[in-house]
């Protein structure tokens, strides 16, 4: 017979969402407040580092991300 | 695969559900592709107005990220503006980006130099490298959608027609106006 669980049970069973390695540029132009086009130029100037994906999507690193926040606020 | 071959009804039916989830990103693209044909078409009139507003000094102060004080010139796009400064040299010009952050906006310049159309010219090129960086990534977010929405199935063909819109889209090249082909010289 079949048990549902109860809310504590379900709680428990939720893990914590990870903490992101990497986001898409949609995402990063997103946590940063600016246009995704923004983004392309500090790639393509060398401002932010990407890694690809496995099927060659570009992905900006957090560390990046939060490299260029720290040298904004400095 | 063959890309002069008919699509198949079912290639067919992931391109119209493609072209609408990525309808914004189209859309998006082709709009500030025609931004950069318009400063392209237009690059000897910004010069001058830029020129003028240098040899009148008018302008409001800008100081970007290293330091160096600029004046504003021409607004070229959305976050970025032509700016000039008297130097014992003479006139420079700088294209200057500005970067909205949250925390506040950063400034930087781009590329500069004592020719106005040179530096213009300089930008112009280096948007068209930008775009051409934008349309590989969403080619590959086309591709990565398709491969989710359809396993196993051979998508080539409607990936590579997104490729070839956004290709188009691009290399628009700018007709000669007649300040052009007079050759205006600043």
């Amino acid at each position: 017979m079949e048990t549902t669980p109860t809310n504590e049970e379900q709680q428990t069973t939720i893990a914590p969402p990870a903490e992101r390695l990497a986001y898409s540029v949609q995402e990063a132009a997103d946590m940063l407040g600016v246009h995704y086009f923004s983004i392309y130029r500090l790639i393509q100037r060398g401002k932010l580092k990407t890694c690809r994906a496995l099927r060659g999507k570009l992905l900006v690193p957090r560390t990046e991300l939060l490299k260029l926040l720290q040298t904004d606020l400095s | 695969m063959n890309y002069y071959e008919r699509p198949t009804p079912l290639q067919e039916t992931a391109n119209a559900e493609a072209m609408t989830v990525f309808a914004e990103h189209m859309k998006q693209f082709k709009s500030d592709c025609e931004n950069l044909h318009n400063l392209e078409r237009n690059l000897t009139t910004t010069a001058n107005d830029a020129f003028k507003a240098a040899l009148q000094s008018s302008g409001h102060q800008i100081q970007t990220d290293d330091g160096e004080d600029w004046q504003h010139g021409v607004k070229l796009m959305e976050n970025a503006s032509l700016c000039h400064r008297r130097t014992v040299t003479g006139l420079e010009f700088a294209i200057v980006e500005t970067l909205p952050l949250n925390s506040g906006a950063k400034k930087d310049v781009v590329n500069s130099g004592h020719d106005v159309r040179e530096v213009l010219q300089a930008f112009t090129r280096d948007q068209r490298q930008t775009f051409k960086f934008w349309k590989d990534d969403v080619t590959e977010r086309v591709r990565d959608h398709l491969a989710e929405k359809y396993p196993r199935q051979d998508m080539s063909v409607v990936a590579e027609s997104f490729a070839i819109k956004l290709d188009r889209a691009i290399s628009q090249r700018p007709t000669q106006t007649q300040n052009q082909s007079r050759g205006v010289r600043i």
